[in-house]
C-alpha cells in the first residue's frame, strides 16, 4: 500500500476532474463512458436513478428540478434543493458528495481510494472549505486535504519546468473557465507557495461566448435575408416552433469558436429549416475572428479590471508580477491572451494544459502528503454478491429484459449496467434482490454489457457475474458461412493465370453483403463479341486455386449486352451479396457504362453454363503439362510421376467436356465440374510444396532487399511497417498457405517502392532507360522535353521534379510497351 | 475494458461529410445516383479501410439516430433537450451521427452522435 495519497481531485463549478500521481508522472483519469478528462458538476435524479455528469447536464435546463447545477456555488449555506422527482432535498453537500462518488468510478478497478486532495477556490472561507471536506467523507474518503485552486495549477506549472526551487516573487493566475472566471495573485518566498489576494465573477466562461455568436451574428443575419417576425425568440423559447434549431446553432457557434482559435475565419451552414413565408432557410455564415474577438472584448476587459483591482489593492507594479498563468479552456482562445498580455503589460504564461492543470497540480500536491497510519495496510470487508441472471441470449428485439436475482447482504449497494461499446449506462440504481432491466442491443452485433456492483462511497464489489452477451440481429439459426466465399481475378503476376480474392470469410455470419471495386484490363467494344468479362463467385478455401473450388455464381458480360464500350482502366463494382437464407445475388455495375448486371443464384439450382466447363477443362490441362515440365525441371519426380498421372484424368475429362452441347439438359456438366474441381483439388494439392517454398524464397529476397535499402534511406515508420510484417514470420510462413506467404512479399514489395521512388540512383537508372525509349513514345515532343527537364532535374539533383518526370515519361509510353496479356477474367 | 481506442481524427471528418451528404441527398428529387456514390463511400469505410490500410476485417460505420427515442441511458448520443418537457423523447434532429469501428468482433462508439431530442408530446 501506497505511503502518500497520491490522488487529487479538481471538485470544479462547472467540471471536475481526478488525477493519481504515480512515480514521478502525474496521470489524469478518463470517464469510462465517454473517455473524457472532465466530468460536468451536475446531479440529476429520476426515479429509481442517480445521474452525474455529461447526461444530467443534457437535462440541466429542460428539468432544473431534478438536475441540479452550479452548487458549489452554495457551499457552506444552509440552502438546500427540493428534488422534485424524488421528493427529498439535497444539500450542496450531498450533490458534491455525488460528484466526487462518480468521479471514483473513473480510477480502474483494484486501485485503493480512500484519501485524496481536494481543491477549493481561493474565495472558499472557513464554512464553505469544511462543507467540502465533509462532502469529502461523505463520499468515502477516509482523509481529506484541502488545496486552493490558483496554488494547484501553480504547482502544476512548476513541476512541469521541473524547477524545484522557484524564483522568489508574485506571479497571476488568470482561471477562465466554462462557466466562471476567478483570478489569484500567488506570492512565492523561499519555495512557499500563498494566495495573496483574489477575485472572481460566478456568471462568466466559455458557454456565455457560444450564446453571444448565435445572438449577435447568426440571428442578425438569417432575419436580413429571410422574413421572421422574432426569430431570437422562436430559437430560444422553449415553446419557439425552432427551439431545437437553437441548439443546433449553439453547437456549431462553439464548434466555430473553437475553430477561431487556429483560423482566422470559419463557416456556419445554417439550413433545414423555414421562414415566416415558408422560404427554405439556406445560408452560409462566415464569422471572423475579428468579429468573435469584438463580442467577447467588453467581457475580457471586465476581468482585466478585476486583475488592475487586485494589483492596486496590494499596491503592484505590473513590473512586479513575473507572469499570468492562463487557466480555464477559455484561455485557448488567442484574443483572451492576447488581452490579457497587452492591457495588463505582464507577460502571460500558457504552459500547462488548462483543463486539467488543477487536478493534475493537485495529485502533485498530494504525492507530498502523507496518508494516515490508520490507513495504511487496512484491509476492504469484501462483501461476496452472488448474482443469478437470466436473459436471452440471441435476440431480434431493439432491446432485450435482462433479469437478475441478487444474494448475499445487499444493504447500501447499488449496481449500474453498461454496455461495452459504451452506447448504453443505465446509471447507479439501488441494488435489490431482483432486478429488472431492458437493455438497448445495437443491430447486427454481438452486445457485451457489464454489471457491477458498488457500495455506498462507490467502491466496486466483487460478484460472481460474468459478462452479459446478448447476439443481436440473428437467432439461433443464423449461420455462420461453413466455406469462404471468393470472387476470381486474374492474377497480374502470373500473366494469364487467375487467383482468389476473398470476399467473405469462413465462420462470417450471414446475411452478408460486400462490394469490391477492381480495375478492367481489357477493353471491352460494344457489340463485339471478342472480349467477355466473366464474373465468378466460387465458394471454398481463398488460400487454394480457383479451379478447386467450387463455383456458386457465374455470369458474363460481353460487348452485346453493354450501351457504350468500356475501357481497360474503368472500375468495375462488383457486390456479392448473401442473405440467410443462402441467396446468393452477384451484380456488376461498369462505371463507364453506368449499367448494372445482377444475377440472383440459388445454390440449390447449380449454375454450370458448359460454355465455362469447357473453357475450365482445356485450362486445367494445360497447367498440368506445364507444372509437369516444370517439375521434371527442378528434378522433382515424385511430384512431376504424380502429376503425370493426374494428366490422364485430365485428358479424359477435356474429352469428356468436349462432348457436351451447349444447351446440354443432363447431370453432365454438373458432374463434370465437380470432377474438374476434384482434380484441381488433386493438382493444387501436390503442387502445394512447390508453390509454398517458392513463395517462401520469393518473400526472402524481397526482404533481404528491403533491409538494405531500408538501412540507407528508409524512414521510421518505413521501418515500423517493415518490423511488424517481420515480427509476424513465424505465423505466415509456417502456414500451408502460399498466397498467405506472397501477400506480405507484396507488402514488402510496396514499402521497398516508396522508399526507391524517392532513392536518386533509382530515379536516374529509371529516367536513363525512359529516356532511350523517347522516340517510341506517342507524344515525342512532349517526351523530348521531358527528357530535357529530366536531365536538368539530375544536373540540378532537384529528385521531387525528377520523379515527376518519371512517371510522367512513363504515362507515355504506348500501350504496347505496357504489359499486355490475354486475361481470362477481366478485372 | 480499460484500453482506448484512438482513431484519427481524419477519419471521423470523412464520416461526418458523408453522413452530410447523404442527409442532404435524402431531401433532394433525383434518380439515387448520387446516394450511389454515397453508398460506395459508406462501403469503402465499412470494409475495405481495415482490409486495405490495416490488413485485418475491421472499419467505419455510421448511423443516424434520428426519430430513434432517447433517454438518459442512451450514451451514445449528446443530447440537447427542445422544448419544455422532457418525457417521451424523440431524436428530432442529428447534427452529427454516431460513428462505430469494428475490429474482428469488437465493436466500438468512436464518435457520439450531436443530436436534439424532443418530447413526442406537443408543447402547447
Amino acid at each position: 500500500m501506497e505511503n502518500t495519497i497520491n490522488i487529487g481531485i479538481d471538485l470544479g463549478t462547472t467540471n471536475s476532474a481526478i488525477a493519481k500521481f504515480v512515480a514521478g508522472e502525474v496521470k489524469v483519469f478518463k470517464n469510462p463512458m465517454d473517455w473524457k478528462e472532465t466530468l460536468p458538476s451536475v446531479v440529476g435524479f429520476k426515479k429509481d436513478t442517480i445521474l452525474v455528469g455529461s447526461k444530467a447536464k443534457e437535462f440541466l435546463e429542460r428539468d432544473p428540478k431534478s438536475v441540479i447545477g452550479n452548487f458549489k456555488r452554495k457551499m457552506g449555506t444552509s440552502e438546500s434543493f427540493k428534488i422534485k422527482s424524488i421528493n427529498e432535498s439535497k444539500t450542496p453537500i450531498d450533490l458534491s458528495a455525488l460528484v466526487l462518488k462518480e468521479l471514483k468510478t473513473f480510477v480502474p478497478p483494484g486501485e485503493s481510494i480512500d484519501a485524496a486532495v481536494i481543491t477549493i477556490p481561493a474565495s472558499f472561507d472557513t464554512i464553505q472549505s469544511n462543507a467540502t471536506k465533509e462532502a469529502g467523507i461523505q463520499s468515502g474518503f477516509k482523509q481529506v486535504i484541502l488545496l486552493q485552486e490558483p496554488i494547484a495549477a501553480s504547482l502544476a506549472y512548476a513541476n512541469m519546468k521541473k524547477e524545484k526551487e522557484l524564483k522568489d516573487g508574485q506571479w497571476l493566475v488568470y482561471d477562465l473557465g466554462g462557466g466562471t472566471f476567478d483570478v489569484a495573485l500567488i506570492k512565492i518566498k523561499a519555495g512557499e507557495m500563498k494566495v495573496l489576494d483574489h477575485e472572481g465573477d460566478n456568471f462568466l466562461g466559455g458557454s456565455d461566448f457560444d450564446r453571444l455568436i448565435v445572438e449577435k451574428i447568426l440571428i442578425p443575419k438569417i432575419s436580413g435575408k429571410y422574413s421572421f417576425e422574432n426569430l431570437e425568440n422562436d430559437l430560444k423559447s422553449a415553446s419557439g416552433k425552432l427551439n431545437k434549431k437553437y441548439y443546433s446553432l449553439l453547437y456549431k457557434s462553439e464548434q466555430v469558436k473553437i475553430t477561431l482559435s487556429a483560423k482566422s475565419s470559419d463557416e456556419i451552414e445554417i439550413d433545414g429549416f423555414t421562414d415566416d413565408k415558408n422560404d427554405n432557410v439556406e445560408i452560409v455564415i462566415t464569422v471572423s475572428r475579428s468579429e468573435f474577438n469584438e463580442l467577447i472584448k467588453e467581457h475580457i476587459d471586465n476581468t482585466i479590471e478585476m486583475v488592475k483591482r487586485i494589483l492596486t489593492r496590494n499596491s503592484f507594479k505590473p513590473t512586479d508580477i513575473q507572469f499570468t498563468l492562463m487557466v480555464g479552456g477559455s484561455t485557448y482562445i488567442p484574443f483572451v491572451r492576447q488581452r490579457v498580455e497587452e492591457v495588463l503589460q505582464i507577460p502571460i504564461n500558457c504552459e500547462i494544459d488548462p483543463t486539467t492543470a488543477v487536478a493534475i497540480g493537485a495529485a502533485y500536491f498530494a504525492a507530498t502528503k502523507v496518508r494516515q497510519e490508520n490507513l495504511k495496510g487496512e484491509q476492504k470487508g469484501e462483501t461476496q454478491i452472488s448474482i443469478k441472471a437470466a436473459y436471452q441470449k440471441t435476440s431480434k428485439e431493439k432491446e432485450e429484459l435482462f433479469s437478475a436475482k441478487v444474494s448475499g447482504n445487499i444493504n447500501e449497494l447499488s449496481y449500474r449496467i453498461t454496455r461495452e461499446d459504451r452506447g448504453f449506462d443505465s446509471g447507479l440504481k439501488k441494488l435489490t434482490e431482483r432486478i429488472n432491466e431492458d437493455l438497448p442491443l445495437v443491430e447486427n452485433a454481438y452486445n457485451f454489457f457489464k454489471l457491477t456492483v458498488y457500495d455506498s462511497q462507490n467502491n466496486i464489489i466483487p460478484t460472481d457475474l460474468e459478462m452479459i452477451g446478448i447476439n443481436s440481429g440473428f437467432g439461433i439459426s443464423g449461420q455462420p458461412l461453413p466455406e469462404d466465399i471468393c470472387m476470381e481475378v486474374d492474377d497480374e503476376d502470373h500473366d494469364g493465370e487467375t487467383k482468389l480474392f476473398l470476399a467473405f470469410q469462413k465462420n462470417q455470419i450471414l446475411p452478408l453483403k460486400r462490394t469490391i471495386t477492381r480495375v478492367l484490363n481489357k477493353t471491352v467494344i460494344k457489340g463485339s463479341n471478342e472480349e467477355v468479362l466473366r464474373v465468378n463467385v466460387l465458394e471454398g478455401p481463398h488460400t487454394s486455386l480457383p479451379e478447386a473450388n467450387k463455383s456458386i455464381g457465374y455470369f458474363e458480360v460481353s460487348g452485346r449486352n453493354i450501351s457504350r464500350d468500356v475501357h481497360k482502366g474503368s472500375d468495375i463494382e462488383v457486390t456479392i451479396s448473401i442473405s440467410e437464407s443462402r441467396d446468393l445475388t452477384v451484380s456488376a455495375y461498369l462505371n463507364m457504362a453506368d449499367q448494372e448486371f445482377k444475377e440472383t443464384f440459388n445454390p440449390k439450382v447449380r449454375h454450370t453454363p458448359v460454355d465455362l466447363v469447357q473453357f475450365e477443362a482445356d485450362k486445367l490441362n494445360e497447367k498440368v503439362d506445364s507444372e509437369i515440365e516444370e517439375a521434371a525441371q527442378r528434378e522433382d519426380y515424385e511430384t512431376a510421376e504424380a502429376l503425370r498421372k493426374l494428366k490422364k484424368d485430365v485428358e479424359s475429362l477435356n474429352e469428356e467436356t468436349s462432348k457436351l452441347t451447349q444447351d446440354d439438359v443432363t447431370d453432365a456438366p454438373y458432374q463434370l465440374e465437380d470432377k474438374k474441381r476434384k482434380l484441381a483439388q488433386a493438382i493444387d494439392w501436390a503442387t502445394k510444396d512447390k508453390r509454398i517454398a517458392l513463395a517462401k524464397s520469393e518473400y526472402l529476397d524481397e526482404k533481404q532487399r528491403c533491409i538494405k535499402l531500408l538501412d540507407d534511406n528508409g524512414n521510421d515508420y518505413e521501418r515500423k511497417l517493415f518490423n511488424d510484417i517481420v515480427a509476424n514470420e513465424d505465423v505466415f510462413l509456417t502456414s500451408t498457405s502460399p498466397i498467405k506467404i506472397s501477400e506480405k512479399t507484396d507488402e514488402l514489395n510496396s514499402i521497398r517502392f516508396t522508399v526507391l521512388w524517392r532513392t536518386p540512383d533509382f530515379l536516374v537508372a529509371i529516367f536513363k532507360d525512359l529516356s532511350q525509349k523517347g522516340t517510341k513514345m506517342n507524344d515525342h515532343a512532349q517526351a523530348k522535353s521531358l527528357i530535357e527537364a529530366g536531365r536538368f532535374a539530375i544536373e540540378s539533383q532537384n529528385w521531387d521534379r525528377l520523379s515527376e518526370v518519371d512517371h510522367s515519361l512513363i504515362n507515355l509510353l504506348p500501350k504496347s510497351a505496357q504489359k499486355d496479356v490475354t486475361t481470362k477474367i477481366g478485372f | 475494458m480499460q484500453d482506448q481506442l484512438t482513431v484519427p481524427k481524419i477519419f471521423l471528418d470523412l464520416l461526418n461529410q458523408v453522413f452530410e451528404i447523404e442527409k442532404k441527398t435524402s431531401s433532394l428529387q433525383e434518380s439515387n445516383s448520387i446516394q450511389r456514390n454515397v453508398n460506395k463511400l459508406k462501403e469503402l469505410f465499412e470494409n475495405e479501410f481495415g482490409l486495405q490500410l490495416l490488413k485485418k476485417s475491421s472499419g467505419f460505420t455510421f448511423h443516424s439516430p434520428l426519430g430513434e427515442e432517447y433517454d438518459f441511458t442512451r450514451t451514445d448520443c449528446e443530447a440537447s433537450i427542445a422544448g419544455s418537457n422532457t418525457e417521451n423523447l424523440i431524436i428530432t434532429e442529428v447534427i452529427k451521427p454516431i460513428i462505430r469501428y469494428r475490429e474482428g468482433g469488437r465493436v466500438i462508439i468512436v464518435q457520439k452522435a450531436i443530436v436534439v431530442a424532443e418530447s413526442k408530446q406537443i408543447d402547447k
